[in-house]
């Protein structure tokens, strides 16, 4: 009777299953981060992971390619000789500026790793967030290069996120400007604490600041190395505007990141707790 | 299955490592979707809420989201998806273009409810202007997509 039942209303049942299912999963990370849920996570970005590699190492390739094609095809017959040199030049040209480019690039975080004594971890980002609602990005280091969830993710102007989620090859970073996320922040002015979170327009907000305190726009905002995650003085971002509600107890204020978060090719991972010291230090001297 | 399974690794791979090069102001379209409208109005609507979970997982697993949100929408926008197949069977492009259009916004309505069913953060007109561009993105893409040939043929078959 019952299966007869079942079978009858098999579409509704389906449906009703599944989607149940999808609450109760939901409801499980809302209470209780299980275990369970990192895996399937883990491995559905294990088994992704690699093609999505290939996918962006292939477009680069095949990118190089058509623009090799687009020249050729603009070759004149009676200049072949001098077009091809001219585009053999063009191209020696391109791959410098590139390689001067990355050079500037790794320069900086070579410099940001002096300056700041830390031991680092250098990636370069391969993939981006699947959906518009969430800032994440994925990089080509995982727990096979020693990452772990919740290390620093830092790039040469400032703060970029944290690790999130870690395969063997490859690991998932949450930026600062995800909806999701907060970090213990400070004015480098003042001295006032308050809590750094993302928004859904890719901004990013410092709340939680005293109604009283001392805050204008160009301060600058660094991490107060409250929480455990992140190490105090990197650069987070500049207040743009402060906005003071009535009936409020606290203010906020908007913030430009320091760090163009929709141009990151490569980054570094912040290793390890003891080498955190060197930010604190550095910062020591600060007002 | 197996042409399921490789659309949707070519789908993952594609969403992750080269839409960032065609995003404008930040918005992508959204494969997942599209590929769930083309799968789901070929199989019958108890197939299409599995495959619309399976694909909202995996889409969930490559974005900062919790594990279910868009498995919960593209669950159920599957099942009405494979359900209405035969009522929304058409050959008209403007149809077309309102059909997706109208799909993409209500999974990202449906998102948005249950982000903030769940936990409560996200404002309402910050959400909307999410939701309006990627489902104009989506919609234009999925439209275009219909217009090749191959697709189309497909497509008419399926339908």
């Amino acid at each position: 009777m019952f299966w007869r039942l079942v079978a009858r209303h098999r579409r509704g049942v389906v449906l009703s299953i599944v989607l149940l299912g999808a609450f109760l999963l939901l409801t499980v990370q809302v209470r209780h981060d299980r275990a369970v849920v990192s895996f399937v996570r883990q491995a559905i970005l294990f088994t992704v992971a690699p093609f999505i590699k290939l996918t962006a190492m292939t477009a680069g390739g095949a990118g190089a390619v058509w623009r090799d094609y687009v020249d050729l095809r603009k070759v004149r017959q009676d200049n072949l000789r001098l077009q091809r040199e001219a585009a053999f030049l063009q191209q020696r040209i391109d791959q410098l500026e590139e390689q001067a480019l990355e050079t500037r690039r790794l320069q900086g975080l070579l410099a940001m790793r002096e300056t700041w004594r830390a031991d680092y971890l250098a990636a370069r980002v391969v993939g981006k967030d699947a959906t518009n609602w969430f800032k994440t990005i994925l990089i080509d280091r995982g727990s096979r290069s020693g990452l772990r969830r919740n290390l620093p993710v830092v790039a040469p102007d400032g703060l970029v996120g944290r690790v999130v989620e870690v395969t063997p090859s490859t690991a998932k970073v949450q930026l600062i400007t995800d909806p999701v996320s907060a970090a213990g922040a400070l004015m480098q002015r003042t001295r006032v604490t308050g809590i750094v979170s993302g928004h859904l327009d890719a901004g990013l907000r410092i709340r939680y600041l005293p109604l009283l305190a001392d805050v204008a726009a160009g301060d600058e905002v660094v991490t107060s190395g409250m929480g455990g995650v992140f190490p105090k003085g990197i650069p987070v971002g500049r207040v743009i505007s402060v906005e003071r509600k009535s009936g409020a107890l606290f203010q906020e204020a908007a913030l430009q990141p320091k760090v163009d978060l929709g141009r990151l090719e490569e980054v570094l991972i912040l290793m390890g707790t003891e080498q955190r010291e060197g930010f604190e230090s550095r910062n020591r001297g600060l007002p | 299955m197996k042409r399921f399974f490789v659309g949707l690794l070519a789908c993952a791979s594609a969403q992750a490592a080269l839409l960032g090069s065609v995003s404008v102001g930040g918005v992508r379209p959204d494969l997942f979707i599209l590929l769930l409208f083309f799968l789901s109005s070929r199989v019958s609507p108890e197939a299409a809420t599995l495959q619309g979970f399976v694909l909202g997982l995996c889409q969930d697993a490559l974005s900062g989201g919790p594990l279910g949100l868009r498995g919960f929408t593209f669950a159920f926008f599957g099942f009405l998806t494979a359900w209405l197949s035969h009522d929304l069977a058409t050959e008209r492009p403007v149809t077309q273009f309102w059909l997706l259009l109208t799909g993409a916004a209500g999974a990202g309505v449906l998102t948005f409810v249950l982000l903030t069913f769940f936990f409560e953060v996200f404002p309402l007109l910050p959400a909307l202007a999410v939701i309006g561009p990627e489902a104009v993105y989506t919609a234009v893409v999925g439209f275009l997509l219909l217009r090749l040939p191959r697709v189309r043929a497909t497509f008419a078959r399926q339908t």
